[in-house]
């Protein structure tokens, strides 16, 4: 109550400064008058009473200053008048201005950008309720990774336990939508509860039911807020109507909330969920078995369970189960991670990583600002030294300074701005990789508060140090002698100034170069096979003539065909999955004669169900045996292609041609070995290759419906895409095809995220190398012009041009090798933070450490050059009369 | 900052000594709980009342009702005076006259026990 009075009292005296300050002067001129007239009563004339008063009570401005600065509403006057003064002297200085806010800009701006990069991808809530309480459940394998699961298993989980309130399963799935023109969709296929787990409800119709979730009924699904808009034009009553997916019908339930985005597929490749599925599974369906793991398990815990108590229930659990079914788990155990880690934790690690760095960047703008503050502060003793003789006390004097610098560091921040707001456009041109919810990056109430924070810590740190300086004039010196700044502490400070420049420069351009050899190494590594002019493209069939198998079969080698006789193609073929592109499909491998007692301790490899041609269309080099070819029929004996790896593996000095092994289970025919192949990189350019195998798409079971084609043309391979379309739907025109991409654009999605951390630490690096290029520049500028006169001298004195020449760049040279030296000690223990970041180059690599400092030098070296050899030519006579 | 001082009579010791912190505002409530008085008035009156002892100056004086006026304690309304000119006449609020009695009253027990101290000696 009385602090609301005080505030608006405050402000009324604030805005009707005038009649409050007439007020009180009239109140304390009554009270004086009033004094005098008492003392003119007791026969005192007027002139000594009033001059009486005055000795009794004081000057009566004095006064009047000390009733005003009593209260909140004078500090804010105070500040204002610094503010006013403040932006009266930058004016006065523009040069100065321009530089430093320029500086600011450069160093507030990266780190706004990278903030809201931050912010958008790390800091922002995630779109679910209660997001710390979920997690996932992984079942553990014997190498202690993390495994998905399998329904059976699910199902134990989900009775057995007491940790988790909900506990809910997914797994993808790309059906094809049917309104207008067939388009694949990215899907899930989720347990009924799967919603509920994650705390969100729809926005348009219900979720879905428990009793949808089994075989015949789970023809339903819940479509994402931007599906509905773009396919059903934001129909308010899709709930309950009918759509077409894959030829068959399903009941819309409903539509989630714009606010939901799907986290659980990141794949750059795959593009975001669009829409879910009941998972509709049974205990009886083959695929709902112990061992068929290729369901992914998230759980919401109770209220008060703690992740590792849920860890220890989980695996009493699992125990259980285990000695239940010794012969279908491999390991004891379950695995639970917060859901936070699985879907940021991977990106958590570069972005800290770019934070760090674009933090160092301001911290070179710092020192360069602080250095030309300091330059600044030496001709500016004089007016300090006045205000200081006015009765401005140092406290007053640092304020007024600060107040400047705060204004500096927030016009830098607004101009630092404007990077941050391209921060969406500059990733969308670079491509920042596989870094989840770019679409949250933008300007919000965090990043602002971050920008004004670090403006305003950015104006104080800089300040800090001139100001105290200044604040400490030593007065009379100053009135006396007039400015002759550059004392030694200044000049000794200035040196630190850049020392520390250069050895933060020095790291960044250390980072830099590490993450750039990384990078060129990386891109020499070959994939195993030869992208160039391969067109791909993904088609899934679509019909009810495919659920026969032979009518698959029959259909992708007739499209191959097609692809074939196009002019312009040399060869063309379909598999299940290609390299890089981010598909996942392992099968057990089981050798005959090395099958485990637990055959789930069995290694497995991955899969590709190929069409003939599929070596030759990839130039996967056959380096024993023979390829598979059209005569691989249903009928004739199963036959299999294998990789180096997995020879080496399985058949360590032994020939695997001929060698038999089982896929998957163990109660299906033997699949012979008839070649090998040569290795390809199916993950990731960084990855080593795991063991491969590629089975005829003819004699496998099911044959694959989602199948790639792969194209090699003469020429550039989207010149013949519009062709190979066509040739698709001469077959079939409703079949459709989608991610049409050259598999060159794979092998470049591949490095993006590295390519993306050196693009933007190099960036960093690349604007702190040219902020200490100018600093030393300025300070060995500043050298210069504060010793003419010294220099005059000693040039009269008869010193050598060449001496003088040295001296001076000795002395700047020595500053930026002490940095250098700094610089790489600071490297050596701070690069192996990169290590994660890094391919095939140490973190402390010799060679990238000699390159950096060799430049920096070299650029510092010109730095000092040029203000050293116009020291050099000053003319004595010009020197002495210099001052 | 604040200029409280207390100054004992010329002849005896010329030294100043601080005034005990919240004192002054605390005398001022009970200077304007009797009538509604303008600032001289209230030195004038602090003064006789204490026999000379507190000469409070008139920054402290106006910092203090400043303070007590935006604390709700004290109200301020120009008046004329009996010399025809005018002045700014402060009278006690509802609130002040709680604060006055209850601060008498806490007033009277620091005394108290202060007292009981110093004579257990």
């Amino acid at each position: 109550m009385s602090l609301l009075r005080n505030a608006t009292s405050g402000l009324r005296s604030l805005l009707r400064k005038t009649q409050v300050d007439r007020e009180l002067n009239e109140e304390l001129n009554g009270f004086l008058e009033m004094a005098a007239e008492e003392k003119i009563k007791h026969g005192v004339s007027r002139e000594d009473a009033r001059r009486a008063v005055r000795l009794e009570q004081g000057n009566f401005e004095v006064t009047r200053e000390v009733v005003r600065s009593a209260t909140w509403e004078s500090l804010v006057e105070t500040c204002w008048q610094d503010l006013r003064f403040a932006i009266r002297m930058l004016r006065k200085s523009p040069g100065f201005t321009a530089v430093a806010v320029l500086t600011l800009a450069l160093g507030i701006g990266a780190n706004t950008a990278v903030f809201s990069l931050v912010n958008g991808v790390l800091l922002r809530p995630l779109p679910y309720l209660n997001p710390d309480r979920l997690t996932m459940v992984w079942e553990k394998s014997s190498d202690g990774s993390a495994e998905n699961v399998g329904y059976a298993t699910y199902l134990d989980w989900k009775s057995q336990n007491k940790s988790f309130e909900q506990l809910a399963i997914y797994s993808s799935w790309q059906p094809v939508l049917q309104v207008g023109e067939p388009e694949p969709l990215n899907g899930l296929r989720v347990t009924s509860n799967y919603f509920r787990t994650l705390g969100v409800h729809p926005e348009i119709g219900r979720d879905f039911l428990p009793e949808e979730d089994s075989p015949n009924t789970n023809k339903v699904v819940m479509l994402s807020h931007r599906l509905w808009q773009r396919k059903f034009s934001s129909d308010p009553n899709i709930a309950g109507k009918t759509i077409d997916l894959n030829a068959t019908q399903y009941i819309v339930a409903g539509v989630l909330p714009a606010s939901y985005q799907s986290l659980m597929s990141q794949d750059p490749r795959g593009g975001t969920v669009e829409i879910w599925r009941v998972l509709g599974y049974d205990i009886s369906q083959p695929w709902a078995c112990r061992t068929c793991h290729h369901l992914v398990a998230i759980g919401r815990l109770r209220d008060g369970v703690s992740i590792t108590q849920a860890t220890a229930e989980m695996d009493i659990v699992s125990a259980a189960l285990t000695k239940a079914y010794p012969k279908e788990y491999d390991d004891v155990g379950v695995i639970v991670t917060p859901i936070r880690d699985q879907l940021l934790g991977p990106a958590s690690g570069r972005l800290y990583i770019l934070l760090g760095a674009v933090c160092l960047v301001l911290l070179v703008g710092c020192a360069n600002l602080a250095n030309l503050l300091l330059a600044r502060a030496a001709s500016r003793q004089r007016e300090v030294a006045m205000r200081t003789a006015l009765g401005a006390t140092g406290g007053r004097v640092i304020r007024q300074l600060l107040v400047e610098n705060c204004l500096l560091g927030l016009l830098g921040a607004a101009a630092g701005l404007f990077p941050a707001c391209w921060m969406p456009k500059v990733l969308a041109i670079i491509g920042a990789g596989d870094l989840p919810r770019l679409d949250q990056i933008r300007l919000d109430w965090r990043v602002l508060l971050f920008t004004a924070g670090v403006a305003l810590l950015t104006g104080v740190a800089t300040g800090l140090a001139p100001a105290y300086r200044l604040s400490k004039t030593e007065l009379r010196d100053c009135l006396q002698q007039g400015a002759r700044g550059g004392n030694l502490a200044s000049s000794r400070l200035r040196g630190l100034l850049i020392v520390s420049e250069v050895a933060l420069s020095l790291t960044l351009l250390i980072s830099a170069g590490l993450l750039l050899r990384s990078l060129s190494r990386l891109l020499v590594v070959s994939p195993g096979f030869d992208p160039a002019n391969v067109l791909s493209m993904q088609t899934s069939v679509l019909g009810q003539r495919f659920n026969d198998n032979e009518v698959v079969r029959q259909y992708f080698a007739e499209a191959v065909e097609r692809l074939r006789e196009l002019p312009g193609v040399q060869s063309a073929a379909a598999a299940s999955q290609i390299p890089l592109a981010g598909n996942m499909d392992r099968y057990g491998f089981h050798v005959e004669g090395k099958i485990h007692a637990n055959p789930e301790e069995d290694p497995s490899a991955e899969r590709y169900c190929i069409t003939p041609g599929f070596l030759e269309t990839m130039r996967i080099p056959l380096l024993r045996g023979r390829d598979v070819s059209p005569a691989d029929a249903a009928t004739t004996q199963q036959v299999l292609l294998i990789s180096e790896t997995t020879a080496r593996r399985m058949w360590p000095g032994e020939d695997p041609i001929g060698k038999r092994v089982k896929l998957g289970a163990l109660d299906k025919p033997w699949w012979t070995v008839v070649g090998v192949t040569g290795d390809v990189r199916h993950v990731g350019l960084d990855a080593t290759p795991d063991m491969q195998m590629y089975v005829p798409h003819r004699q496998w079971p099911y044959p694959d419906g989602l199948m790639v084609f792969v194209i090699r043309a003469a020429g550039p391979p989207t010149a013949i895409s519009t062709a190979a379309q066509q040739a698709i739907h001469s077959i079939d025109p409703a079949q459709p095809i989608s991610r049409i991409v050259p598999l060159g654009d794979y092998v470049g999605l591949s490095v993006q995220g590295r390519r993306f951390a050196l693009i933007l630490i190099g960036a960093f690096a690349s604007i702190a190398l040219v902020l200490s290029i100018v600093g030393i520049y300025g300070v060995t500028a500043y050298t210069v012009s504060q010793r003419t006169r010294e220099i005059g001298i000693r040039a009269a004195l008869g010193a050598q041009r060449a001496e003088l020449f040295g001296l001076l760049l000795r002395q700047g040279m020595l500053l930026v090798l002490c940095g250098v030296v700094a610089g790489v000690l600071a490297s050596v223990a701070f690069t192996r933070f990169l290590a994660s970041l890094l391919f095939d180059v140490q973190p402390t690599d010799p060679l990238t450490f000699a390159c950096v400092v060799l430049l920096l030098v070299a650029a510092a070296a010109g730095a000092c050059f040029f203000p050293a050899r116009r020291a050099m030519r000053v003319d004595p006579l010009v020197a002495l009369r210099h001052e | 900052m604040l200029l409280l001082t207390l100054r004992r009579k010329r002849h005896m010791v010329d030294k100043p000594s601080d005034l005990v912190q919240g004192t002054l505002d605390m005398l001022i409530l009970k200077t304007l709980a009797l009538e509604p008085m303008h600032g001289y008035g209230i030195a004038v009156r602090l003064e006789q009342m204490s026999h000379g002892v507190f000469r409070v100056n008139a920054g402290s004086l106006f910092v203090a009702f400043q303070r007590l006026q935006r604390a709700g304690l004290i109200k301020g309304e120009w008046k004329p005076t009996e010399n025809s000119r005018r002045a700014k006449y402060y009278s006690l609020t509802e609130q002040g006259r709680r604060r006055l009695n209850s601060e008498t009253r806490e007033w009277g027990r620091q005394v108290a026990a202060i007292a009981r101290i110093l004579e257990a000696s």
